[in-house]
């Protein structure tokens, strides 16, 4: 059983990024576009689906289901491989022609690609698709053979458990992997934050604010269980900033207003600040504050210049200020957190109030934390005044802390790969003996870490 | 992707980037595992009085028996990294087997991929033993050109590699063992055509000799020892002919193909069960068609049902 | 289809026609209880109808087991061989696996068949018996063809994977 002493592999897919890596690691070893580019089935010689042709544009990648008797093509492959040593043209090994991640992108410029993103609002789409981007994972990207790993997978809150018995179906059966713990993304994100100083009990309760790319989640998580009917989702998120930027940029005429562009000013450039209005005037009084960007291209021959401006505090202000950016969703983010715990059970709020979790690229924002935490509690002293008020009694208050932490951008992954290090952690998993006694819906069921 | 490649594209990556960020002046703080086929872990981490300095560090399942090949493993290692500036040997990290000194500052970006080839560099030393001895044995008389010398690379808990050298060939027999059971009938099929591949298609017909066999080759009766799950076992021959390590060129991608055979079969024995999943999950989409067919369409079956809306088309619930 | 195949399945189709025979009939012994007659133990021999075997070969038949709410059938797919026998049970896991779409799917098959179809009442009331029986019997005929194709496709890609293998030392 030599395979104790091999680090367990943590995988966390998301919508937008995979992130790949070793238990213990202290960030991902790999993080790449959850995308594959397939073959187009054009490019194989012959040009006999018609039918799969046009079907696999749609659906992307059942070229050799065109007719329902592939029999045929089986035999075409078994004759032309007999001919001729030519081993890439040959038919019936499509599924092996793919590429994952920014080789995928690269892939897809040419003509012979074609692009998709198997997971979709956090859940996997298209199973077909997902399978061979685990497998290029797995045997190119980490060079591990999987039985000799456990794994740790990474799910949305709210993931039906049928999710999951594919996932177990895939990694069981098709990758004989040794053993297996599915885990929810905000529980993780929770473990994550134990990294932090101002964490002094590592408890599983406490809200996760969890903001991508796509959309930012308030999940409250209570003992490690999700609180299902509690999540709240706000549309906004990385990509909404990074196009207002954009839009900044282009009412000024910028020089440069690519959106590769106003995503690294917003990476680089923006901050949270307390008040807007003060920080207009700060601005018109302090010309410095004004920062300059400057692009440049691949081969460094090319300068533009590109001026920042106010967008530096605007941009993440959308958190807190919805209207300046859309019209369709208007809530304030600490407006959101508030209605979250407030729909939680009353005996838990107290935890979920003084545990406030950020995760994902677009927490990171300076000062994000401490404005998110001044707003929250301004709300929650404000309705503690007026509970005093009414009743007539004194209130114990309740601590609003919202924390930041070192390890936010991954923190999901960095919370499984703290978890996957212990040594109790694959008492937790399912082994593939186990797939094999009770069959998929073992994985249904997985108990909690409880660390001390 | 149809081959694996040999190098580590993890270790790659790794030290790209800790070389750009070392020639950017800003150095990375780097304590990664990263980890490789059979039992394999690499660790690269910066030396503790100089982050311009990374210790390489490799722990593999086959380092045992391999340095019980012969003497000078690690001088053999050295002699792969002599010519690379920035390269040295270390003191070797605990709970490794062996450790490199990477020198930011001196290294060679090309160096980087014979870094990441350093699994493999070990793996080739036996295979090295044997090149020699078979360069030996040809110079020697008829008669006295045979050696009974077998080397034994133990690189996965019950599976072993022998390498035979003889006086005009190499015989590489690697002991496999499938855990499971859909791997051991799926993996027959693989090694039947792995013997018959060479036999059907004219182009491979100086690729090396793929023999089969249940029981283990008269080459190592005398090594192989005859212990537990004898029955599951299964013995792959390859000979090479003195074609296949002509040159040190050859000899490398040789041995880079031959390390990697067991990844690479198994890797594919996997690709088409998932191949297969595929399919199934196509066959399951078309049976529900054909079944949703059957389901009696609940408009036109009742007539009845449409004097029963409401003015609004909504139907009437009992 | 080969010769001996067809009067196979016609036979399968008549006796599955002549068994879709179902009417609604509640549990004689639980109160408000309506439950598949041919799934429940010790239930009276007058519920139970004189179960059909259709044979092929002994690696394929049919079993019709009728009852008077329910009928029970179970196929065993031809096991030629170790590698048909692995994607049989491969495939009809598969499918088990997710038998909440299928309605009609069992999720264990009978003792000594490969996989089994459990129709009710319930499902002739809003599915056309006629279309269930095409079903059965169109499953049938995918199976086999599914598992030659998929045995085909395993020996194809292995030959392939040898060759290119073989073909890198080849200089």
């Amino acid at each position: 059983m030599s395979y104790l002493n091999n680090p367990a592999i943590v995988m966390d897919n998301g919508t937008g990024l995979t992130k790949l890596g070793f238990a213990g690691n202290d960030s991902p070893s790999w993080i790449f576009p959850t995308a594959i580019a397939t073959a187009q089935p054009s490019t194989t010689k012959k040009a006999s689906t018609g039918l799969g042709g046009s079907q696999s544009t749609s659906t992307g990648g059942n070229a050799f289901f065109g007719n329902s008797t592939s029999a045929t093509s089986f035999n075409d492959l078994a004759a032309s491989s007999l001919l001729s040593n030519n081993l890439a043209g040959k038919r019936g090994t499509e599924d092996l022609d793919f590429y994952i991640g920014n080789e995928a992108l690269a892939a897809s410029q040419g003509p012979s690609y074609s692009l998709s993103y198997p997971i979709r609002h956090g859940q996997v789409e298209n199973w077909d698709h997902m399978e061979r981007f685990w497998e290029n994972s797995i045997f190119k990207y980490l060079r591990t053979e999987p039985e000799d790993h456990f794994f740790l997978m990474t799910e949305p809150p709210l993931n039906p458990p049928e999710n999951r018995e594919q996932v177990a179906e895939i990694f069981f059966e098709s990758f004989n992997c040794a053993g297996l713990y599915i885990a929810v993304q905000a529980v993780l994100a929770l473990a994550a934050s134990w990294t932090s100083p101002k964490v002094t009990d590592r408890s599983l309760t406490g809200t996760v604010i969890d903001s991508g790319d796509g959309v930012t989640h308030v999940i409250p998580v209570a003992e490690g269980y999700v609180i299902g009917s509690a999540i709240k989702n706000i549309p906004i998120a990385g990509r909404d900033i990074t196009l207002f930027i954009q839009s900044m940029l282009r009412e000024r005429g910028e020089a440069d207003t690519s959106l590769r562009t106003a995503e690294r000013i917003k990476q680089e450039y923006c901050y949270v600040c307390k008040d807007i209005v003060q920080e207009f005037n700060k601005f018109d009084r302090d010309p410095q504050k004004f920062a300059q960007f400057i692009v440049e291209n691949n081969e460094k021959t090319s300068r533009k210049v590109v001026d920042v401006g106010y967008e530096r505090f605007l941009a993440p202000e959308i958190f807190f200020n919805m209207e300046i950016a859309t019209s369709d969703f208007l809530t304030p983010l600490p407006t959101v957190v508030d209605q979250t715990i407030q729909a939680c059970p009353i005996d838990v709020r107290k935890g979920l109030y003084n545990n406030i979790v950020l995760s994902g690229g677009s927490t990171m924002f300076k000062d994000f934390g401490r404005r998110l935490q001044r707003d929250l509690k301004s709300i929650v002293n404000s309705r503690i005044a007026q509970s005093e008020l009414l009743s007539g009694t004194k209130s114990t208050g309740v601590d609003v802390e919202v924390i930041s932490h070192r390890r936010q951008r991954n923190a999901v992954w960095f919370g499984g790969s703290l978890l996957a290090q212990t040594p109790e952690f694959k008492s937790y998993c399912h082994t593939k003996k186990d797939y094999e006694e009770y069959g998929p819906s073992i994985v249904r069921n997985f108990s909690l870490f409880n660390m001390v | 992707m149809l081959h694996l490649r040999p190098h580590n594209l993890l270790v790659q990556k790794t030290l790209s980037e800790a070389l750009e960020a070392n020639t950017n002046g800003t150095p990375l703080t780097l304590d990664r595992i990263v980890s490789d086929f059979d039992y394999t872990t690499l660790h690269i981490s910066n030396a503790p009085e100089n982050k311009g300095v990374l210790w390489l560090s490799i722990r593999t399942k086959a380092w045992q028996s391999i340095s019980q090949c012969g003497s000078g493993l690690v001088e053999f290692i050295l002699t792969k990294y002599s010519g690379l500036g920035g390269v040295s040997a270390a003191r070797t990290e605990p709970g490794y087997d062996f450790t490199l000194q990477v020198d930011l500052s001196a290294l060679q970006p090309d160096a980087i991929v014979q870094l990441s080839l350093l699994k493999v560099i070990i793996m080739s030393f036996p295979f090295q033993l044997a090149f020699d001895k078979v360069a030996q044995l040809m110079q020697l008389p008829e008669g006295s050109n045979s050696t009974d010398e077998v080397h034994k690379i133990q690189y996965r808990d019950d599976e072993n590699i022998f390498i035979k050298p003889s006086n005009d060939r190499i015989t590489v027999i690697f002991e496999t063992f499938f855990q499971d059971e859909t791997d051991k009938v799926f993996g027959k099929v693989f090694l039947q055509e792995f013997v018959d591949a060479r036999k059907r298609n004219r182009s491979i017909q100086s690729a090396p000799q793929v023999l089969f066999s249940h029981e283990a080759p008269l080459e190592i009766s005398r090594v192989v020892n005859q212990g537990r799950s004898e029955r599951s076992k299964r013995f792959i021959t390859f000979v090479l002919f003195p074609r296949h390590f002509q040159t040190p060129e050859l000899q490398f991608s040789s041995v880079c193909h031959l390390a990697l055979f067991r990844n690479y079969f198994h890797y594919h024995i996997k690709c088409s069960k998932a191949f297969m999943h595929t399919r199934m999950r196509y066959r399951v989409d078309s049976f529900i068609k054909v079944l949703n067919r059957a389901k009696v369409d609940e408009e036109d079956d009742a007539q009845g049902d449409a004097s029963r809306r409401t003015i609004s088309g909504r139907k009437m619930v009992y | 289809m080969s010769q001996s195949l067809r009067p196979y399945l016609t036979a399968v189709r008549f006796s599955l026609q002549a068994a879709l025979t179902l009417s609604n009939f509640s549990s004689q012994v639980v109160e408000r209880h309506n439950r598949p007659e041919v799934e429940v133990e010790h239930t009276s021999a007058e519920l139970l109808f004189a179960p059909m075997h259709i044979s092929r070969n002994e690696h394929e038949q049919v079993l019709i087991e009728p009852s008077v709410n329910s009928v029970r059938v179970s196929i065993k797919v031809k096991q030629a061989d170790e590698i048909e026998q692995i994607l049989v049970h491969k495939f009809t896991r598969f499918l088990e696996q997710r038998a909440e779409a299928f309605y009609v799917l069992r999720r264990v098959p009978v003792q000594g068949f490969s996989i089994s179809f459990l129709i009710t009442n319930r499902h002739t009331e809003t599915m056309s018996g006629a279309k269930l029986v095409d079903f059965i019997i169109e499953f049938m005929e995918e199976v086999d063809k599914e598992i030659s194709e998929m045995k085909l496709f395993l020996n194809a890609r292995a030959r392939f994977v040898a060759e290119a293998y073989l073909g890198e030392f080849v200089y």
